[in-house]
């Protein structure tokens, strides 16, 4: 087995939305369509993982926050019917899935030497967060790639944004010593929204394009300048004004997923790849790629 | 027909280690409160019970639990490891929709909730395990809207009042909350559970003793204070929920347990009316 490699990161934003848009056959609502630019920002994402054929899709999601340490599914095969308890009206999703357990063992392992508090998650019965199906739903609809779920821990709202972003680079660096001693090719998803203040009343139409506006323009304006910073390949910078971002933008990436993937991924310094941007709700999302298959952590 | 009547409230706590068999001492406490609730809820033999939950979170305005018979399995997603709650719960449609609407006529954000499959909260099913585990009293469920302050929260009790009273229905009305909220972050063993702080602890006692004494507003005018000192549950918003469900009595609420689950602060209270 030779040592595995993290072939891209993805910041792989999980509104509900982007699925219920789609149509696809598993989620039982229909839609008109709607928010296609960050649905068709996945598609291209979707080829390119085709292509690598990854043995692994590993995803952060902060709508499966744990309290006591950072956990990993640990079932074998997990299926069932995933409810949005925020919006049950567009998202009732038949899932299945394939979980990388033995990745999940050494990810486990490796999180322990890191001092974190981890814990394997082994109850059959346990239902998936949406996050979490909602980002492998847009990088891989198939469904064809084994997956391995992370939580996000609570630390930043417990103790602070820095202490929390401390876990999550741990964490990133034992998920990559964990990849790497398993031989896996992987592919990283933090399952992220940028800026999150977000509108309380829905249109009568969800997908109604005419309502979807930023919640406001301080929040673009946070958006733009990350994403700037990440389309330059200024990771140092980046990292450096996220607890800012976090607190002027309420930004969902405080959950933790997006410090997890770049600690992961060594912090690369190479120009990232902005295939969509678009609000959904008010919040602003972004489906961004960090190929490493190309770049100079190959 | 006559107007619906508040037979009793209660708060309550909704943390799975209470269902569990192990034999902690403060656990064990919350239990034996949660059974004197329980058994005294079958006696009054309600219509419906009233649950405001602070697990079942909502954003988009406050939700209403209106499908008649929501049934399926629930895990949770932090203590699993407590093990797996099926349900089949029977909802007091009608009673629920009302509210719903008088809550949206009062100006808030409101939605219904219809759908098979659709999450039910461990602090709902940890509540249903100790006072209706037969399943014999039907339910209404509120959600606990992330973003309400106490003004709301208050309209919102008001709002399930009037339905109550327009039902002629005879409730039990439940906050399903916690007190102080600072979970230990680590592993602990359970036969060591204490209170995460001691100040936390204070606090606790000294809303409790409040709630002795009948001093509701009081404990209203605090509960901001409290929040910011103790971090309780969704910021003890659930109090002001069942203050506008009771009309800030000034009844005594009386305290039948009170202890730490995993460093928070959970305690059984009554309220007789």
């Amino acid at each position: 087995m030779g040592e595995g490699k993290i072939l891209a990161g993805f910041l792989a934003p999980h509104p509900p939305h982007l699925v219920y848009g789609e149509n696809p056959e598993r989620n039982e609502p229909r839609s008109t369509g709607g928010w296609e630019m960050l649905r068709w920002a996945y598609e291209s994402c979707r080829e390119k993982i085709k292509a690598w054929k990854p043995d692994v899709i590993l995803v952060h999601s902060p709508h499966w926050m744990t309290i006591v340490g950072h956990h990993f599914l640990r079932v074998p095969h997990l299926q069932g019917l995933s409810v949005d308890p925020i919006f049950p009206h567009i998202f009732r999703y038949r899932y299945e899935m394939n979980v990388d357990v033995d990745l999940a063992d050494v990810c486990y392992e490796e999180a322990q030497k890191e001092g974190l508090v981890a814990k394997k998650m082994t109850n059959p019965n346990f239902r998936v967060d949406y996050g979490t199906i909602v980002s492998l739903h847009m990088l891989n609809p198939d469904w064809d790639i084994p997956i391995l779920g992370i939580s996000a821990n609570n630390s930043p709202y417990f103790y602070s944004t820095e202490i929390g972003q401390e876990q999550m680079m741990k964490l990133g660096r034992a998920t990559a010593r964990a990849i790497a001693k398993t031989g896996r090719r992987a592919v990283l998803a933090a399952s992220n929204t940028l800026s999150h203040l977000h509108y309380d009343r829905e249109p009568e139409l969800v997908e109604d394009m005419n309502k979807e506006v930023i919640f406001n323009n301080n929040q673009y304006q946070w958006d733009m300048r990350v994403l700037e910073l990440m389309r330059k390949g200024k990771t140092d910078k980046l990292m450096s004004i996220l607890p800012e971002f976090m607190e002027k933008a309420a930004a969902e990436v405080k959950s933790g997923g997006l410090t997890w993937m770049l600690a992961a991924m060594g912090f690369p310094q190479i120009p990232a790849q902005v295939h969509g941007y678009w609000t959904v709700i008010g919040t602003g999302n972004a489906v961004v790629e960090w190929d490493l298959t190309t770049g100079v952590m190959q | 027909m006559p107007k619906g009547t508040i037979q009793r409230a209660y708060i309550l706590p909704g943390l799975p280690h209470l269902t569990s068999q192990m034999p902690v001492d403060s656990w064990e406490t919350l239990r034996r409160g949660f059974h004197q609730a329980g058994e005294q809820i079958q006696k009054v033999k309600p219509d419906v019970l009233v649950i405001y939950s602070t697990q079942w979170i909502s954003v988009l305005g406050h939700s209403f639990q209106t499908h008649s018979n929501p049934k399926g399995l629930h895990v949770d997603d932090n203590w699993y490891e407590f093990g797996d709650f099926p349900f089949d719960l029977r909802v007091d449609v009608d009673l629920t929709t009302r509210a719903a609407g008088i809550a949206s006529s009062l100006g808030l954000a409101t939605k219904t909730v219809n759908y098979e499959g659709f999450p039910v909260d461990t602090g709902v099913l940890v509540t249903q395990r100790f006072v209706n585990p037969q399943n014999t009293i039907p339910v209404a469920i509120v959600s606990c809207n992330i973003y309400a302050g106490q003004e709301d929260s208050l309209t919102l009790g008001r709002a399930m009042r009037q339905a109550i009273e327009e039902s002629g229905k005879r409730a039990v009305v439940i906050a399903c909350t916690g007190l102080s909220g600072r979970f230990f972050t680590e592993a602990i063993d359970p036969q060591q559970d204490r209170f995460s702080r001691a100040e936390d602890d204070t606090w606790n006692r000294r809303i409790l003793d409040l709630i002795a004494q009948g001093k509701s507003a009081e404990v209203l005018t605090l509960s901001a204070e409290y929040a910011k000192a103790a971090l309780p549950d969704m910021g003890f918003k659930a109090f002001a929920w069942l203050m506008g469900v009771l009309g800030t009595p000034t009844a005594p609420g009386k305290l039948l347990a009170y202890g730490p689950v995993w460093g928070t602060g959970a305690a059984v209270v009554e309220y007789a009316l």
